[in-house]
């Protein structure tokens, strides 16, 4: 009997261990997956399968599988292999297939991520194609230099962003206020939540700090980052104690969600906005169409609070589409990438979902076509060009610790356990932890 | 002598899927983790030595460490014997005769089967929602509704009656020795006048202890090992306050979410020890309390 037993017990520690330790050696090897590139076009292509990944909502998934199948229609012998998923569970799924080096062929990539894979050679240096599978005529410098590392394009800009408030204009007039001033600033903004808890309402669900405590930051003249990416860009932590003091107060007083109430929420047709329980969403301008349609009724956008707006504000690609290392066909995926930022057709059903199109004569073309909220966000964009400062270099390797670190800090903040005071140099102490291995 | 050689090589073909499969499949890999998790491993560029690193780290400055620790040894403590405590209850249950035995089985067994999945996690989500099914119980008993998802404890409490609820395995054991359990054993006490309370304790216990040795090891393992539960509930982030920050979830997040692929190997190392002490000294401390009725062993 015992010997049996420890024999059961001995095997299924080992095979359950094996399944979490998960890890061989197997690393990716960026030379070998050379491609058959520089051979003479046939007359016939042959028949390719594209496997695509992006992250979004249902209303994103939707048409872009339609995009997909317009362009296996033009492209009979292309077929394309879809794979979505939600933000966070994109980047869980990407992880694993990366070490696998299965990483689709043509992959929707985020700033934040753009130099992590970029840097360890898993994605394609799209130069080559410039001009050669991607047509860059109508397309600015500008808009492409946005997805270089170095000397390397890691990412073509498939659209342009900015970020802003939303708000459902007929539950802020229950605050007394039709919208808010053009000129607001932070206290301006905490007043204007402070009245939300009366009128039974929520008036935000909170900041993503490693966007908005770095929008705030630049309006005071620094940065998140060192341009190196080896340190916090930011001497001073009464900086973070300014920021993240009063948003924390707004959460004990009930004027925005605790951490709990976020934490039950599946998606965006779940959003508490789309239920017509909070006033509005600090987010960027491209999410805007997305939780309008869910939503169904008319959505305004408000500035960001100031002072120094104009300093704090800027254009970022609001995603990518990269190409991986291990892909086989980069051809054919330049070829996609090409049909999505140039193809008018194409582009009438994108509608600047995913950020105002990057090509100028696409904007011109679809733009009688947008709805109204379409033609907001256009606007907006348009708008932001005159009125915002270049964007800090892309987010460094570590980013995705960065933003769990700020995620355990804000909830500490959010339930009261932590001080603004105490969490700004647990922050610094732990991110400059994180940068400092980039050294 | 030739046909003993055979004989023993046709012995080997027929168990070689399983030793292709132990070799290629668990004792390579484990080889490989312990030599990661001597090395700064990335899951894409090669691994470069570093020694102890990893586990100095884990001990020394790790926080978040701690904190998943002292999660899953709550979650490992509370949860395993409520767990047998249950199973042995729901047995004791079904081992009274009723001919409808075979259909509670399988009925009370069914949780276990689905109990890991993701959409029992699901709705164990919903259930504990602010407007899920126990508060409106609450509510309904004039009681104020608790904010599960808000306090690191009520949060780990889902977990564990999630886990409790899975006790399907553990009871099916049970019977099976309850069924053992010679009846004239109960007879003899009756005639001597034992209350059910004693017959209890002085005969099921005793003559069970063998069973509760296995489900109580077994039962431990799977337990340090939970990772979709804390997974899908707190939606991968082990919160609130990391309250859910099961040890398997961690090293995921280390793993997968920041490519710390040696870090996570180092872990699984820790875990593997762990996981051995704890069994050795249930096995050791059998001596004193589980009764064998064969000494063989």
């Amino acid at each position: 009997m015992r010997k049996w037993l420890t024999a059961v017990l001995a095997c299924t520690v080992a095979f359950s261990l094996a399944a979490c330790a998960g890890g061989n050696g197997n690393s990716a090897d960026p030379t070998s997956t050379s491609t058959s590139n520089g051979g003479a076009a046939t007359d016939k292509p042959k028949n390719v399968t594209l496997r695509m990944a992006w992250w979004g909502g249902q209303p994103r998934h939707d048409y872009t599988l339609e995009v997909i199948k317009m362009y296996e229609a033009q492209n009979p012998h292309v077929k394309i292999e879809p794979e979505y998923a939600n933000f966070d569970d994109y980047w869980k799924k990407l992880a694993p297939q990366a070490a696998a080096n299965e990483l689709p062929d043509i992959l929707q990539m985020d700033i934040s991520y753009l130099a992590q894979y970029g840097s360890k050679k898993q994605l394609a240096d799209l130069t080559p194609f410039l001009n050669a599978g991607i047509d860059t005529a109508n397309i600015s410098e500008n808009a492409i230099s946005g997805g270089r590392i170095g000397d390397k394009l890691f990412g073509f800009n498939i659209g342009v962003n900015a970020v802003n408030f939303q708000y459902d204009p007929e539950l802020l007039k229950k605050l007394g206020v039709d919208k808010p001033d053009d000129n607001w600033n932070w206290d301006d903004y905490y007043a204007l939540a402070g009245k939300a808890k009366e009128a039974g309402l929520y008036f935000d669900n909170g900041f993503r700090p490693e966007v908005f405590f770095g929008y705030y930051l630049r309006t005071k003249g620094q940065h998140l980052y060192n341009a190196e990416g080896t340190a916090l860009g930011y001497e001073d932590d009464q900086l973070f104690v300014d920021f993240f003091k009063p948003l924390a107060q707004l959460v004990k007083d009930g004027d925005t969600p605790a951490p709990d109430v976020k934490a039950q929420i599946k998606g965006v047709e779940d959003d508490m906005l789309v239920k017509g329980q909070q006033i509005g969403i600090f987010q960027w301008t491209n999410q805007f169409v997305g939780i309008q349609q869910v939503a169904n009724r008319p959505l305004e956008m408000a500035h960001m609070p100031g002072p120094d707006r104009e300093k704090g504000l800027y254009l970022k690609p609001s995603m990518y589409f990269s190409i991986s290392q291990n892909s086989k066909v980069k051809e054919e995926a330049a070829k996609f990438i090409d049909f999505w930022v140039n193809n008018v057709e194409a582009n009438k059903l994108i509608k600047g979902d995913r950020g105002v199109p990057v090509n100028s004569t696409v904007i011109d073309a679809i733009k009688s076509d947008l709805a109204p909220a379409q033609v907001q966000v256009f606007d907006y964009v348009s708008w932001a060009q005159e009125n915002s400062s270049p964007m800090d270099p892309p987010d460094p390797v570590g980013t995705a610790e960065i933003i769990q670190l700020f995620m355990t800090l804000t909830e500490q903040m959010d339930f009261q356990q932590l001080t603004p005071e105490d969490a700004a140099k647990q922050f610094r102490e732990e991110a400059n932890a994180i940068l400092g291995k980039n050294k | 002598m030739r046909t003993a050689w055979k004989n023993q090589l046709t012995g080997y073909a027929f168990i070689s899927p399983f030793i292709i499969g132990f070799l290629a499949f668990t004792l390579i890999p484990i080889i490989a983790s312990l030599y990661l998790s001597m090395t700064d491993y990335d899951l894409f560029t090669t691994p470069g030595w570093i020694g102890l690193d990893n586990y100095v780290e884990m001990f020394t400055k790790d926080k978040k460490y701690w904190q998943s620790l002292k999660v899953t040894f709550l979650y490992v403590f509370i949860g395993v014997p409520l767990r047998l405590a249950f199973a042995l209850m729901v047995a004791m249950l079904l081992n009274t005769a009723s001919k409808a035995i075979g259909l509670y089985r399988t009925i009370y067994y069914l949780p276990s089967i689905i109990g890991g999945s993701v959409a029992v996690s699901i709705m164990w989500r919903n259930i504990y929602g602010d407007q899920g099914i126990i508060n409106l119980l609450l509510n309904s008993l004039g009681l104020d509704s608790v904010r599960w998802f808000a306090d690191p404890l009520a949060a780990l409490w889902m977990l564990i009656t999630l886990s409790v609820w899975q006790f399907g395995s553990s009871m099916l054991i049970f019977l099976a020795g309850l069924k053992n359990i010679p009846r004239p054993l109960y007879e003899a006490a009756s005639v001597d006048g034992a209350n059910a309370f004693h017959r209890f304790f002085k005969i099921t216990i005793p003559m069970l202890t063998p069973i509760i040795l296995f489900n109580a090891i077994m039962q431990t393992i799977g337990a340090f090992m939970t990772f979709v539960p804390a997974y899908i509930i707190s939606k991968g982030t082990g919160g609130p306050l990391d309250g859910t920050l099961l040890y398997s979830l961690y090293l995921f997040r280390q793993g997968f979410q920041f490519f710390d692929m040696g870090y996570a190997s180092a872990m699984a190392w820790v875990m593997l020890i762990i996981v051995a002490v704890l069994t050795s000294v249930l096995f050791l401390s059998s001596k004193f309390w589980v009764h064998y009725e064969s000494k063989e062993g």
